[in-house]
């Protein structure tokens, strides 16, 4: 026997490898056949799958125009945009939440356990942080975590802070201009976007290699300048502030208005807010721009307008003197003057104005009517204020949710008389202030109405000639000025003409009639020297102190705007 | 036929025929028979290195811009991996199998102490050495080709190769360490259905009673069930590939961004500098996912080119073990062949949505410095024993208990005498 078969030799069968390897290779086989059914037969299946989700149009946004305002003869801007980033998270990629949100918050500031319950939630994207600045975004960028990434996106900034807020209005968070020349302008100031079809990666970035892309530019988004002086307007809004507190009101208007060219100047109005931070008020009510969006019952100003269309009717004259009885009863309803008035006595127009004569007015307006009120009385002085003052129509200042007011029909309607008694002296219709401040602008600046604006044009827009003739408007101004003169020495600055009427405004119940002790302060007045330069109106809501509203709210103020103005500004004195 | 090999039997013959003594007595003591090694093993395992790092070149901006690391980052590592990789295949295909042998025990207190180093002082499956991760899985997975191949030999040599204690108890409680360290304490269910794969497959080969094997298969399976039950993300993975139309967005997102990516690369590919999905849509791109990025830039001439070459090297391997006497060799090879051919079965499969997805590398082309070194070193253990293949298949014959015994040996005297050892290129 061969001793080396003697050897215990050590072994297994192939048999159950081959099985093993067989299977092995069986799969492997099967694998090509999957393969080749999936990438040849299914191809275009996946291909179009491929592209549902790599390929993304976007549009690329446009820069916002900024906005800038006048500073005596300099421009400044008053909105700027900024990139601030959105700080967020893909929890699937993060393989440490409590680290990565330690990280974070150590960077921001910010609790962690807040970051922690955001990545916690059920998505592929939690915001965790919004409007990061870059210092904070290059600090983040540096960590260069998994899973965290940062969005920019362009904000408003204001550098001249909270001034001229409500003029203004916002950019909300879908970018859209929401109040004021925000709004207003939003299509101009958004420019057009552009256009980007491209294989991106899966944040959407677009891949630059790639041949296919298709890319238009954006066209930034145009700029504006405000008509506004930005000087004007912080000392407005700063008396106006300061007297409200002194008449113990919650809110008021001023409007400083370029009777010449229907420019605003300064458009203050209380209580207000901070654009930069325009989502954390809770009430809505203090983005509209009250001088624009709120129309009231302006008061006894409205006889300013009263006279004005009888002037220029030729109805009464400068110089006419009439009996007033002192009252009237109209409609069954009987309309009397303030108290102080002193009775039934012969009055002259200038009377009228000056001590603020309810009957005076209803002389004019009976006048009108050749002596009664009747249609013709009322058709007129519907005419006057719907087309020569334009009221009941947006006067198209570059304003969102412009108010329109409501003016009487003359024809048709219930006490239409005693309506139309009422309007003559401001109740009963409502008008917004910068429907007011235009109109009487035009009677008092030689008959012309511009149309009042605020973002700065190349030249003036007429939007109606001959409101009143030259001549009346003359007649109106030597009237207003006397009226000041006669009552309020307080605004009396030598060398300058001033000239304007007070008003007292009984303010509507939303249950109808008229609350007892609610009163609106209105004052509506101009400066200048030979010829107006500002047309002021005030408005001062429910002032809580004793006297008439118009006399002791409205008016020391539009004494401290002129004050203000003649301090301050390049008014030109009168005989210069 | 013979001619390039024609002197070196005939002189060695007799020193041969002593040693084989020592041979079959000793399983892997290395015979001095050495020749030329099959070296296709080793261009194949070449050539998908090359491919794994010409695909990682090519999506490196998208994996720098989506990792938010720098351009180069995942390439250099990678060719770090690669050159360690080929050391480690260097050592082991020159380090003898004897020393191999002993260093069991050496391999299995180092997977320990591993595994207890990254459960201690790393991550959950890893530990930073040196700047390179280390995945202890991966060295268990070696250690287990090792320890199986020495363990089924004893058992073969003492023929308790179907003994329930000896025998069964062992790899029971391998499983349930494997079990407990790697799919509990590491959460890696992938690595330890590897692992228990590869000790059963060698179990199964080396003559383990089927009996026997249903019940490691009943255990593995009940555990299994366990792992999947207690752990949200699996059953959503599994739910996910029985129904994987339903969640395309969220746990089935990868599954879904893989077979996009396959099936968008069509018959010829979108070219190697073009492709989508590795630009953050299909996560683990250089990864698990990178066979899909393969067909998405190769298209299907590239993914089956590439099954073509793991088959071929496969099949090269099958031809050690069929060519190779010594049990313990063949026993070596058949466990890496295991571990090679399932990884590449569980990774491809899921990117073509056959299986559930797992954490698994593809062997060879996916990043991953360990997995590429412990990869390279069972190749430079097989590419040393394809040093001592005979030239035609060996006919290996399981012993039973009743053809125990010297004279039942039913190897043919005559194939002892004339051995044939030849190259592959002798053919």
């Amino acid at each position: 026997m061969n001793p080396r078969l003697n050897i215990t030799r050590v072994n297994f069968s192939n048999l159950r490898f081959n099985i093993f390897y067989s299977l092995l290779i069986l799969i492997l086989a099967l694998f090509v056949v999957r393969l080749f059914y999936i990438q040849v037969i299914e191809h275009q299946t996946y291909k179009t799958a491929a592209l549902d989700t790599q390929l993304k149009e976007y549009k690329v946004p446009a820069e916002r125009g900024v906005i800038e305002a006048r500073d005596g003869a300099g421009v400044v801007p008053i909105v700027l945009n900024e990139e601030v980033y959105t700080l967020f998270a893909d929890p699937v990629y993060i393989s440490d939440i409590e680290d990565t949100a330690n990280k974070l918050a150590q960077i921001t500031g910010v609790k962690a356990p807040e970051y922690e319950e955001k990545m916690n939630a059920k998505t592929r994207y939690a915001v965790l942080e919004k409007k990061l600045g870059s210092d904070v975004k290059d600090k983040i960028e540096k960590l260069a975590i998994k899973g965290v990434g940062l969005r920019a996106e362009s904000i408003r900034t204001y550098p001249q802070g909270v001034l001229a807020a409500q003029i203004l209005g916002f950019v909300n968070d879908e970018g859209e201009g929401t109040y004021g020349v925000e709004q207003f302008m939003d299509e101009k100031l958004r420019g057009k976007p552009g256009q980007l079809k491209a294989i991106t990666d899966s944040k959407g970035i677009p891949l630059v290699s790639n041949r296919d892309n298709i890319l238009k530019d954006p066209e930034p988004g145009q700029r504006l300048l405000l008509s506004v002086d930005i000087g004007m307007q912080r000392r407005a809004e700063k008396l106006l502030a300061d007297h409200l507190k002194s008449v113990r009101s919650k809110s008021g208007s001023v409007i400083i208005l370029d009777p010449n060219s229907g420019a605003v100047k300064a458009m203050a109005n209380l209580p207000s807010y901070n654009p930069a931070e325009f989502y954390k008020e809770s009430d809505a009510s203090v983005f509209t721009n009250d001088s624009v969006n709120a129309p009231l019952e302006v008061g006894s100003i409205m006889k300013t307008l009263t006279v004005a269309a009888g002037l220029n009717e030729g109805a009464i004259k400068a110089d006419t003197t009439f009996y007033d009885p002192a009252k009237f009863e109209i409609d069954g309803a009987t309309v009397r003057n303030v108290e102080e008035d002193g009775g039934a006595q012969t009055r002259s127009i200038a009377d009228i104005l000056r001590y603020s004569l309810n009957t005076g007015a209803i002389y004019v307006l009976k006048q009108l009517g050749g002596g009664e009120i009747n249609e013709k009385a009322r058709k007129t002085w519907h005419k006057y204020l719907t087309e020569h003052y334009l009221f009941g129509q947006k006067t198209g200042i570059e304003q969102g949710y412009e108010a329109e007011g409501s003016i009487p029909d003359p024809v048709e309607g219930f006490g239409r008389n005693i309506k139309y008694a009422n309007a003559v002296f401001g109740q009963g219709l409502t008008v917004t202030p910068i429907q007011f401040a235009a109109a009487f602008a035009s009677t008092i600046n030689g008959g012309t109405y511009y149309q009042p604006h605020l973002v700065e044009r190349e030249k003036p827009e007429v939007r109606k000639k001959d409101v009143v003739s030259g001549k009346v408007s003359g007649e109106l101004r030597a009237l207003h000025e006397n009226s000041v003169d006669k009552r309020y020495p307080f605004v009396d600055r030598a060398g300058y003409k001033i000239g304007g009427k007070t008003g007292t405004a009984e303010v509507a119940s939303p249950e109808g009639g008229y609350y007892d002790d609610r009163f609106d302060g209105t004052f509506i007045g101009y400066l200048g020297g030979d010829k107006p330069e500002y047309v002021i109106m005030v408005r001062i809501d429910d002032p809580k102190i004793y006297g008439y509203a118009g006399s002791v709210a409205a008016a020391p103020l539009f004494g401290k705007i002129t004050s203000m103005l003649i301090d301050n500004f390049a008014v030109s004195p009168a005989g210069e | 036929m013979l001619n390039l090999f024609k002197s070196a039997p005939r002189n060695r013959s007799r020193q041969t025929s002593r040693k084989l003594n020592n041979f079959f007595d000793d399983g892997g003591s290395t015979p001095e028979r050495k020749h030329k090694p099959d070296y296709l093993i080793v261009i194949i395992a070449i050539i998908l290195l090359i491919i794994g790092l010409i695909v990682m070149y090519s999506i490196s901006p998208a994996l720098a811009a989506a990792e938010g690391v720098s351009q180069h980052y995942f390439v250099t590592k990678q060719f770090v991996a690669i050159g360690l990789g080929l050391l480690a295949f260097v050592l082991f295909s020159y380090l003898p199998l004897k020393f191999l042998r002993r260093s069991k025990r050496t391999l299995i207190w180092l997977s320990f102490i591993m595994i207890l180093a990254v459960h201690f002082f790393g991550e959950q499956r890893w530990i930073q050495i040196g700047g390179f991760s280390f995945q202890s899985a991966e060295l268990v997975k070696f250690t287990v080709v090792v320890w199986a191949a020495c363990f089924l030999f004893e058992r073969l040599a003492n023929s308790e190769i179907k003994s329930t204690p000896k025998t069964l108890y062992p790899i029971l409680i391998l499983i349930g360490l494997v079990g407990f360290f790697i799919a509990g304490l590491q959460s890696d269910l992938g690595s330890a259905g590897v692992i228990v794969a590869i000790a059963v497959v060698m179990a199964f080969a080396a003559g383990m009673p089927v009996k026997r094997l249903a019940v490691i298969g009943g255990i593995v399976a009940v555990g299994t069930v366990i792992a999947i039950a207690s752990t949200p993300y699996r059953q959503d993975r599994l739910t996910t590939f029985l129904n994987p139309a339903s969640d395309c967005q969220a746990a089935g997102y990868q599954s879904c961004q893989a077979l996009i990516a396959i099936g968008s690369g069509g018959m010829f590919g979108l070219g190697v500098g073009n492709g989508v999905q590795a630009y953050g849509y299909l996560p683990e791109a250089e990864n698990d996912s990178i066979f899909a990025i393969v067909g998405e830039k190769f298209g299907f001439v590239g993914t089956g080119a590439i099954i073509g070459l793991y088959a071929l090297l496969f099949s090269r391997m099958r031809r050690v073990i069929l060519h190779t006497s010594d049990a313990f060799s063949r026993l070596l090879v058949i466990g890496v062949l295991t571990w090679l051919g399932i990884q590449t079965i569980i990774n491809i499969g899921a990117m073509i949505g056959l299986l559930p997805l797992k954490g698994i590398t593809l062997p060879f082309i996916s990043y991953g410095g360990t997995s590429l070194v412990f990869v390279m070193a069972a190749v430079g253990v097989v590419f040393k024993i394809s040093r001592y293949m005979a030239y035609s298949p060996v006919r290996n014959v399981a012993l039973t208990k009743n053809e125990e015994g010297p004279r039942d040996n039913s190897i043919s005297g005559r194939r002892q005498r004339r051995p044939y050892y030849a190259s592959v290129s002798g053919r």
